[in-house]
């Protein structure tokens, strides 16, 4: 009898604020992050191993392995910053407070680019602007009589434009966003006290809107200098490296241990940044936006300059949505890049093993391969959006639910840590981390399972962010009155949260759905030839200078990555409150 | 064949299979005896370092329609780096392994059992022993200079290596990444081998004596002039070969590629040609070799492709040599006559590769052209 009150009161404290919960998620993330890092760490502190962090960061290789590869790195972290801060930052102000014509176009138009694989983008400029340095086919501009110069064909000039044009989006959604909330009476007092639009802008929304472009700076930094694709088919050719193209080619030639460092070194980098970003925002504590009910204020009036700057906006936003996908259409079905329109065929999608064509390639309908890479990747989309939004849910139902203690916090921290983990890195983890058995596991090299897992851990920031915004949508009050009527945990999650946010739960899987298909940075190092994934091998057919059959699967991506988009955006109207009247 | 009959078949041949390898008897069996084992393996996977294995896919399961061969068209270097990883994962997936970048292969996939050595006993005595151990060599390969015949009519514009480091050169040697092709490295690597070679024919060119400066030896020197004189480096091979060989160019580039490659002259509008006569060597030729993985999966299915891709007995070897029977490639099969296109091995200038001898300096040549780059 004794025994059991004991035992009723040991419960009560294990359960007391969740405990049991609480170590359950936080053994998950440290299984799924922690871990996996901290492996890779290890890994190159072996004894014939550690010899690669003085031959990465002092021995005569380091400035070609390392500083000048760095040097590139940081180049294309801050001009893209910048340029997406600028370039977001205009059309979001366009769509947000002027009367411009055509607002809502541009305002949709405008998250468009982001989900748009970037090298989608890359191939579609090499289709424009490839010329003859390194043979094979030219591009269109070249093949219509222009010379193409180096510098605007290859290297850090065209990695910028197309890295700008991809990241801005993401710099448009966070300050569209945060404009939306600025408080009108503010611009209105401005406005009464007879300020100018400059002066308001400067004076007013410039200060208030600071949290926002910090945030979209930083992050379009660590989005730059992580990207692989870009730098890798547009740079690579004329021998320029970045941090993450050298990761992938020491690993590639089995230099693991050189490779993990420079990942590493990557992580630490890109992490100090979004780190000092957050520093900066968060010195100046008052940035409170959205205080009591301001009605919304008048749009300012752009008056002669609606139509050119609408004009502006437009080729900003054609040339990174429209242009980019009739581009590699159009080169899907050329024979020849140099003649971009002429010759159609339908070949490279439906055609049969030709001797004469491609070393015998068939289109991609006929492809084995690629069939099977469509089926695997739309199964690791969909694999990923369950187990991502489950853990999601799972993480911030038990943050948001029980607040208090360190452990909370630990998993707060944690599950954001991905963030600051670049792709190419994280595969690389996961290779050191699954690669060999561990005790009684097998080894996951080149298994589904493998691909599932690291892309659920990859992309825990996002579905626990979404995993967030749902519960916050399902009132507390219902879960705590079945609580108290004697419901358990998974019942309430059945009976209650999932039927009522199974919307935003759709929404936030599409999205992750779409962050896996499009992705070639996590996936390109664990990518094994049979389990191939699509962006894959769209990047192996691109750098094996077989361009129609990339282009040809980049645009099958493109539209899988668009549908599924619109769908998403569909199901959460509700996020984009700047689109409303 | 009904579902019963398929799996009854299937159990004999498991059976028979594991019976055959505890006696070790498939390593002697013929290619009659191989088929009905490999017809209920029913598959087989593929690593080659060419993407001819396309060619030898259609022509395996036309041949053998049972038997589904999964070709995988993956580079030398990436090969290792796979083969490792996922031997150090416990996985095998390729049951064959057609690859070249040798020095490597055998201290590091062959030494430590990853991948195991095979000779069909139908060809063993008709190919020469140093092309059967320690692995089987299914035929030499080359990496030289080629040029384009259609821009240089009266023979190759170059004569001796060292013109590539001129002026008249900068910005037109094309070659693939030596660190992302193994066979490049290797050619980087016998240059410096053969440094005295180099040396000499640096004396020949200039009429005197090489200085080498930073250098270790005159292949060293030659590689970092040929980098400071803006070598232009491409991803794959067809690259080399269509900005090499394209037709109607006025002032193409020269480049290192396969000479077996001119096969696709005609297809492609190539015009490549090899440079035999240039000073000291116009590159290396190496072999291509064929093994096991060390526990395949499909053991009989992946010893009848060897034996597949080792040619039949018609006069050229028929479809599974065909791929290879080419002007450029030299088949190991003494039986098989030389390619009547090609300049004959015997008058073929190009060095042969010493695999034990490029492994022990070769990652050390691998870091100096990281240091170029």
């Amino acid at each position: 009898m004794v025994d059991v009150t004991m035992n009723r009161q040991g419960r009560r404290v294990l359960f007391k604020h969740g405990s049991v919960l609480k170590t359950v998620v936080l053994a998950l993330l440290i299984a799924l992050i922690v871990l996996p890092l901290l492996r890779t760490v290890l890994f190159t502190l072996q004894p014939d191993t550690v010899r690669a962090w003085s031959d990465v960061l002092t021995g005569r290789l380091s400035t070609n392995l390392f500083y000048k590869p760095l040097g590139n790195t940081l180049l294309i972290g801050v001009v893209v910053a910048t340029g997406c801060v600028i370039l977001g930052g205009f059309l979001a102000w366009l769509v947000v407070m002027t009367n411009v014509p055509f607002r809502k176009t541009i305002g949709v138009m405008a998250t468009l680019p982001f989900m748009i694989p970037s090298f989608a983008a890359a191939l579609a400029w090499g289709a424009l602007f490839r010329n003859d340095r390194v043979g094979g086919q030219v591009g269109w501009l070249q093949g219509m009589g222009l010379d193409i110069p180096d510098w605007l064909a290859w290297g850090i000039t065209p990695t910028l434009i197309v890295l700008t044009l991809h990241y801005f989006s993401l710099a448009f959604t966070i300050i569209a966003a945060a404009l939306a909330t600025v408080n009108s009476d503010l611009v209105e007092a401005a406005q009464i006290a007879g300020a100018k639009g400059g002066r308001i802008l400067m004076g007013i929304i410039l200060p208030v809107t600071t949290p926002a472009l910090v945030a979209a700076g930083s992050l379009c930094f660590a989005g730059a200098v992580s990207n692989f694709a870009t730098p890798a088919l547009l740079g690579l050719p004329v021998r320029m490296q970045t941090l993450s193209t050298r990761l992938f080619g020491m690993i590639e030639v089995g230099q693991v241990g050189r490779g993990y460092v420079i990942g590493i070194l990557l992580v630490l980098i890109s992490g100090a940044f979004l780190w000092a970003g957050n520093r900066i925002v968060s010195g100046r504590r008052s940035y409170s936006t959205i205080t009591g009910k301001g009605g919304r204020a008048k749009r300012f009036d752009l008056r002669g300059a609606r139509w050119p700057l609408c004009a502006l906006a437009m080729v900003v936003l054609v040339s990174s949505t429209v242009l980019p996908v009739v581009i590699l259409s159009a080169s899907s079905l050329a024979p020849s890049s140099a003649n971009l329109f002429s010759n159609w065929t339908l070949h490279y999608w439906i055609g049969l093993s030709s001797q004469s064509i491609a070393q015998g390639i068939p289109g991609i309908v006929h492809n084995e391969d690629i069939v099977r890479a469509l089926s695997v990747t739309l199964a690791l989309g969909l694999a990923v959006a369950l187990t991502g939004m489950f853990v999601g849910l799972l993480t911030s139902y038990t943050t948001a639910r029980f607040r208090k203690g360190w452990m909370s916090a630990v998993i707060t921290q944690v599950s954001f840590l991905p963030l600051l983990v670049p792709g190419i890195a994280f595969g690389a983890a996961y290779i050191a981390y699954l690669g060999a058995p561990i005790g009684p596991f097998p080894a996951l090299y080149g298994t589904f399972a493998l691909l599932v897992i690291a892309a659920t851990a990859y992309l825990l920031p996002f579905s626990v962010q979404t995993g967030r915004a749902v519960i916050q949508q399902v009132g507390g009050e219902l879960e705590e009155s079945a609580r108290i009527t004697g419901a358990s945990f998974a019942r309430r999650l059945a009976a209650i949260t999932v039927p009522l946010a199974i919307r935003g739960l759709t929404a936030g899987g599409i999205l992750i759905f779409v962050k896996i298909v499009r992705d070639l940075s996590l996936v390109v190092l664990l990518f094994t030839p049979t389990m191939p994934v699509l962006s894959v091998l769209a990047y192996r057919y691109a750098s094996e200078g077989f361009g129609q059959f990339a282009n040809a699967i980049t645009v099958v991506i493109l539209f899988i990555s668009i549908a599924a988009t619109l769908i998403a955006n569909w199901l959460q109207a509700k996020s984009q409150p700047w689109l409303k009247n | 064949m009904n579902v019963l009959e398929a799996t009854r078949l299937g159990v004999i041949g498991m059976f028979l299979s594991s019976a055959a390898l505890a006696d070790g008897h498939l390593n002697e069996m013929g290619p009659e005896e191989l088929l009905p084992l490999a017809q209920a393996e029913g598959k087989v996977t593929v690593y080659s370092f060419t993407s001819r294995i396309g060619k030898v896919e259609a022509a395996f399961e036309e041949a053998y329609p049972d038997i589904d061969l999964q070709g995988f068209d993956i580079s030398s270097t990436e090969q290792i780096a796979r083969l490792q990883a996922e031997s150090q994962a416990g996985v095998t997936n390729a049951d064959v392994v057609y690859i070249s970048d040798t020095p490597v292969v055998l201290t590091e996939l062959l030494e430590t059992g990853i991948i195991a050595p095979f000779v069909p006993p139908r060809i063993a005595g008709r190919v020469p022993s140093e092309y059967q151990s320690p692995l089987l060599a299914q035929r030499l390969s080359t990496k030289v200079l080629m040029y384009n015949e259609q821009a240089n009519p009266d023979g190759a514009p170059i004569t001796n290596l060292w013109q590539l480091t001129t002026g008249d050169w900068r910005g037109r040697l094309v070659m693939v990444d030596p660190l992302q092709r193994g066979d490049y490295l290797d050619l980087m690597t016998e240059i410096v081998l053969r440094s005295d070679a180099m040396a000499a024919a640096y004396e020949d060119q200039f009429g005197k004596a090489i200085e080498l400066g930073d250098a270790a030896n005159a292949g060293e020197k030659f590689i970092m002039d040929l980098f400071a004189n803006d070598v232009i480096l491409v991803g794959s091979t067809d690259d080399v070969n269509v900005a090499v060989g394209a037709k109607g160019q006025e002032n193409p580039p020269v480049g290192f590629t396969s000479y077996s490659d001119r096969r696709d002259n005609e297809e492609e509008g190539w015009a490549l040609q090899v440079a035999n006569d240039v000073k000291p060597a116009p590159g290396i030729i190496f072999p291509a070799v064929l093994a096991l993985a060390a526990e395949p999966k499909n053991p009989a299915a992946a010893r009848l492709v060897i034996d597949f891709l080792m040619g039949d007995e018609s006069e050229t070897g028929g479809a599974g040599l065909a791929p290879f029977y080419v002007a450029g490639d030299y088949v190991t099969r003494t039986d098989i006559p030389p390619h009547p296109d090609a300049v004959s091995l015997d008058d073929f200038t190009a060095w042969r590769i010493a695999p034990h001898e490029t492994a022990k300096i070769r990652s050390e040549i691998g870091d100096l052209i990281l240091t170029l780059q």
